[in-house]
């Protein structure tokens, strides 16, 4: 039963891809899975299950209520941004972008319930499959191929990861489950430990994956609005979290993870600040903030990342929805030209809820989770909390100027917003104002008990500098949305190129080069050796003319001299296959190759006629190397 | 019932050498041939049965212990399914304007009888015979109904793999001759390996056999031939040449070498692992570079018989433990038998390009997924599978390996990995050239596959995704367990 969380969407997704129809059709199947798929995941919690995958192999999964906070989570913003998709995104190729959502959401609760690192790495591969099929949904446009390429490859680097820990936990345990994992110690401990970390931080969108991020901003809006918030970027931190009990144990762990999280919400932020593009700027402040999560895990407080990555998936995907219906009104992304807050001002009430949410400002629920997280890495030390206090001061800044760039001033403009965004958009608004809740102490004792995390307790000057600096990143914001930046020269601090100049290009000219070296050089191999076979042949057969024509003249001749030239085919190939490239090296290829492989090739067809006395020639021609091989050996 | 499997498609072959049929009729005998021997060896799956079953056994030669020896074990009849319904589907495949069509379809059925033949063979000497006569088949198939430069191909494919059949036929001889009883029964052998004692010879023997059967695989650096006999040859040669014959080769190795020379093998296993690393990363990076459809795919072959080599390698390491070794041996069957099914639906995709443009150059390509969506589909999915997405068959297979590989060559494994990222480079980028961007003015007219070519790739990607999703019943047929040489407790 537990599997039908990721069957479910997958199947229908393949049906609703297969089936097409309205928009209407669409949305309303669409939602009514997604709330199925809710219905399961709120029933489900502690249920378990396994498939008899392979031999070796037994799939697990298991819903602990870490991981049913997340699956539940996961069909919830699915189910808003479906509305969404279906009143806002194109009508051509909507049933394909509606099934293939489906279908992404399947892998990731595939990813949220494994309970072994073989289910895991299968929903994990099929969530990086899915995305690129929904970055590159807009196919006939230039820029999504490469893109959508680029974020695969980039995040299949990091699955690498993920590899690499699966088969150190089998080598040493035998098994693939996540106890197996706890089980581990010494260099395989290390080695999944930081495996895994690779491949979080990979789909998590961190320093130095990053730019795959800004590049997936190639796909529709409603694809970044659900790949931002609940899957993809969010199965990094999730699955940190998840196995987190395992992992801190390996040496470095924590640090390791609190120095990426904490390096990129900092970079994250400053990419946002300056990014003048409206979904660029939300792309960068999702790396940040997950790496707020992942910091959290390193700080050793998982249910505090899990709480954050369900306040800012609420937060996330209503903003690109808000930036979505921007786009529609205005017809372009850039913050610079927008200010359209009275033509939509529901929309713009509603993003604003969000950007305080994001910006951490009290009483919304993004100001609870990241005063927990700054708390908790109280823990760790001065100097972490400090990062994740200017990380903070950098989100206010990047969120309140998103929003007063897109809805503050007032440009008049004939326009309107479509009853189904608003639908998908009051959703999520809704969550993010029911999860401010958070901030009761009732409520985030409760909640952090559920999922089996104790809460960090923070000092009041933390606390209080904290807030400053959410309050100067705010008058920042401010000040920013009103300065008119240009847009930065370089995307990802120029990461993006750096990846194109130091790896992609150089890749590209390498298998250039050994493309050439392969059908130069290593074909010389066959070419040197058809090579000295023809000669040697030819050379018997001079000698057979010449002498043993002479003392046997007759009918028996013929065969004679297919049976030497066997023998010395034989021969010369054995010979050859060692020597032909030192020979070809030496004396490079003549122009007559082609002609002599000819002449080799029609002498031994000869012996190829498939009548079985040629056979038999040719086995006795063996039969006395075989001998001399024993003779020689012996 | 395996001799009939053999029989009926050489059987058909001779029918069509001698009657004259048209095109329609040559069809159908051929594909109702190659349907029959895959419902004969169904027949031998569904009677079950441990180590070699459905054997059969007539003199030949006795003097030299040669005998008409047929019987299969989980490897080879799953390996003969595989062949068996590949067969099939090429033989149904639609080809328009063949000429010469009745000639056409009796190699076709000669070469299916030929290769059931080869994996269902108990005796060296027959293995031999339809090893090379294999190479007769599929000589012709390239050079007289390939395109470009066909003849060369087909000449250069043929003298390279002879050269490499030689050898085998050395090794073999030299094999026999260490029986304490002259015979050329596999069995026999398999019970009692012959040259078991270290020294010169047994380490030239199984030299001889590796350079043989690796031309075949093929392995890098002997792997040259592969590219230009696929593209020029016809698509659905291509798809056998992948899916069946090269698949020889790699059984070659598992059943000859592995399992009759296991100590030699066991000291040899590191340098033969590495060179399948090295045929993984070269065969993905050369790939990556190719602007040609079927080059591209042709030298993806060189990287998938990689993970091949190296999984049979770790096989008959002795090292590590012996789960480990039978993760890696599961794997590298399993690998065959997904490659056969996936780059076989990826050649035949190629042939239906080839049929509609008489072009391979990808830059001339683009867009295509508007005129032609059920191509654009059918191809993403077997790239998809190609490039080992869970889910797929070759996802299962490169798991087996990976993890077998690293319990006995951690770095090796590490290593081999890095083909998994390029082959996924180079597969999204042949994807989006051929059907993403803007269609050129001169592929307007493109048409999509046929109903009949969809149904025939579908039955292909059908058995990927089933393996993918649920491989335990091909796990079981194989049973690695039963081939794993028992050298490991003798050190």
């Amino acid at each position: 039963m537990i599997w039908a969380l990721a069957y479910l969407p997958v199947l229908a997704g393949l049906a609703i891809w297969a089936s097409g129809g309205s928009r209407i059709r669409l949305g309303a199947s669409g939602a009514v899975t997604a709330m199925v798929v809710l219905g399961l995941a709120v029933g489900l919690g502690g249920a378990t299950g396994r498939h008899g995958w392979s031999e070796a192999f037994t799939l697990h999964a298991a819903l602990p209520p870490l991981a049913q906070a997340v699956a539940v989570t996961v069909p919830a913003i699915l189910l808003a941004v479906t509305l969404f998709a279906a009143a806002h995104e194109a009508a051509r190729g909507l049933p394909r972008l509606i099934g293939l959502m489906l279908i992404f959401t399947g892998g990731m609760e595939l990813v949220v319930i494994a309970a072994d690192l073989v289910t895991l790495l299968i929903g994990w591969e099929i969530v990086g499959a899915c995305s690129w099929a929904l970055i590159g949904h807009k196919w006939r446009e230039r820029a999504a191929g490469p893109s959508a390429a680029f974020a695969f490859v980039l995040t299949r680097a990091g699955d690498l990861g993920l590899f690499l820990a699966l088969m150190a936990t089998v080598a040493a345990t035998g098994r693939a489950g996540y106890d197996a994992l706890g089980a581990l110690d010494g260099w395989s401990l290390t080695l999944a430990a930081f495996g895994l970390l690779v491949a979080a931080v990979s789909k998590a969108g961190q320093v130095p994956f990053a730019p795959w991020l800004f590049r997936a901003m190639d796909g529709p809006t409603s694809v970044s609005a659900l790949l931002h918030s609940a899957t993809m970027v969010a199965a990094g931190a999730y699955i940190l979290a998840r196995l987190h009990p395992q992992l801190s144990a390996a040496p470095g762990f924590g640090i390791a993870a609190m120095g990426i999280g904490l390096a990129t919400a900092i970079l994250g932020g400053v990419v946002a600040l300056r990014q003048t593009h409206a979904k660029k700027l939300l792309a960068g402040s999702t790396s940040a903030q997950t790496g707020l999560m992942i910091a959290a895990v390193g700080a050793g407080y998982p249910a505090v990342a899990v709480l954050h990555l369900i306040v800012h998936a609420a937060t996330k995907s209503a903003l690109f929805l808000a930036a979505g219906i921007a786009h529609r009104a205005t017809g372009s992304f850039d913050l610079r030209m927008k200010g359209i807050g009275r033509s939509l001002p529901a929309t713009a009430a509603m993003a604003a809820v969000a950007a305080l949410s994001l910006a951490a400002v009290p009483p919304f629920a993004g100001g609870w989770s990241k005063e927990a997280i700054v708390r908790a890495l109280e823990h760790a030390s001065v100097f972490w909390a400090a990062a994740g206090i200017a990380a903070g001061g950098l989100g206010a800044a990047y969120a309140t100027r998103f929003a007063v760039s897109l809805f503050g001033k007032c440009f008049a403009r004939e326009t309107g917003e479509a009853r189904g965004e608003l639908a998908g958009l009051a959703v999520l608004v809704a969550g993010t104002l029911g999860l401010s809740a958070l901030w009761l102490p009732w409520m985030h004792d409760r909640a952090a008990e559920w999922l089996g995390g104790d809460l960090p307790a923070g000092t009041r000057a933390g606390f209080i500098v904290a807030l400053a600096a959410t309050a100067f990143g705010v008058l920042a914001g401010l000040r920013a949305a009103r300065a008119g930046w240009p847009a930065p020269q370089r995307d990802w601090l120029g990461l993006s190129a750096l990846y194109e100049h130091g790896a992609i290009r150089p890749f590209r000219r390498c298998a250039e080069a050994a493309a050439r070296f392969d059908d130069g050089v290593v074909d010389m191999i066959p070419r040197g050796t058809a090579r000295i076979a023809a000669s040697l042949a030819r050379f018997a057969s001079q000698v057979d003319d010449h002498a043993i024509d002479g003392l046997a003249p007759g009918g028996a001749s013929r065969r004679m001299q297919g049976a030497i030239g066997g023998i010395a085919a034989g021969m010369a190939a054995l010979s050859g296959l060692g020597a032909g490239l030192g020979e070809r090296l030496s004396d490079l290829i003549p122009s007559g190759t082609g002609r002599v492989t000819g002449m080799a090739g029609a002498d031994l067809r000869r012996l190829q006629t498939g009548l079985a006395h040629h056979y038999y020639t040719i086995l006795v021609a063996g039969l006395a190397l075989a001998l001399t091989l024993v003779i020689i050996g012996g | 019932m395996l001799t009939f499997a053999v029989l009926v498609p050489l059987f058909a072959a001779l029918l069509l050498a001698f009657v004259p049929v048209g095109h329609a009729a040559a069809r159908a005998i051929a594909t109702g041939a190659a349907a029959l021997a895959l419902l004969a060896l169904v027949v031998t799956w569904i009677g079950g049965g441990e180590g070699f079953r459905a054997v059969a056994e007539v003199p030949w030669i006795p003097e030299l212990g040669i005998a008409w020896r047929v019987g299969v074990d989980g490897m080879s009849l799953a390996l003969a399914l595989m062949s068996a319904l590949l067969f099939a589907v090429t033989t149904a495949w639609p080809m328009e304007d063949l000429p010469d069509a009745r000639a056409y379809y009796a190699w076709m059925a000669f070469l299916a009888g030929v290769s059931i033949g080869l994996f269902v063979t108990l005796d060296l000497i027959v293995f031999y015979v339809f090893f090379d006569l294999g190479l007769v088949g599929m000589y012709f198939l390239i050079g007289r109904w390939g395109h470009g430069e066909a003849q060369h191909a087909a000449l250069k494919f043929f003298v390279y793999t002879l050269a490499g059949s030689l050898l085998i036929l050395i090794g073999i001889i030299a094999l026999a001759l260490n029986m304490p009883e002259l015979t050329f029964d596999m069995r026999a052998m398999i019970g009692s390996p012959p040259l078991a004692a270290a020294g010169m010879v047994p380490g030239l023997v199984f030299l001889a056999f590796v350079v043989g059967f690796g031309i075949k695989t093929p392995v890098f650096p002997v792997h040259t031939w592969l590219p230009p006999a696929h593209v020029n040859a016809p698509g659905p040669a291509s798809a056998l040449l992948a899916g069946v014959l090269l698949k020889m080769g790699a059984y070659g190795l598992i059943r000859i070498p592995l399992q009759m020379m296991p100590e030699t093998f066991a000291r040899w296993a590191l340098p033969l692992a590495i060179l399948g690393v090295v045929s993984i990363l070269w065969g993905s990076v050369v790939a990556f570079a190719q602007d040609n459809l079927k080059r591209r795919i042709a030298y993806t072959s060189v990287n998938h018989m990689g993970y091949t080599v190296l999984g049979i390698a770790v096989a008959g390491s002795a090292l590590g433990s012996e789960t480990a070794r039978e993760l890696a041996l599961t794997g590298a069957v399993v690998e065959m038998i997904a490659h056969g099914l996936i780059t076989g639906a990826l050649f035949l995709i190629a042939g239906a390009v080839w049929q509609r443009t008489q072009d391979y150059h990808l830059p001339n390509f683009g867009g295509l997924a508007g005129p032609a969506p059920r191509l654009a589909g059918v191809a993403t999915l077997a790239a998809f599978a190609s490039l080992g997405l869970p889910g797929l068959a070759g996802f299962v297979a490169e798991l087996h390996i990976f993890v077998g590989a690293f319990g006995v060559y951690p770095w090796l494994a590490a290593i081999g990995l890095l083909g998994i990222v390029i082959t996924a480079a180079l597969f999204l980028g042949m994807l989006r050239q051929m059907f993403f961007g803007v269609t050129p003015p001169e592929r307007a007219g493109f048409a999509d596959l046929t109903g009949l070519e969809l149904g025939l790739l579908a039955v292909l990607l059908a058995l990927v995704v089933l393996i993918g999703l649920w491989p335990a019943w091909l796990l079981g047929l194989v049973d690695a367990g039963g081939i794993l040489p028992l050298a490991g407790a003798e050190g």
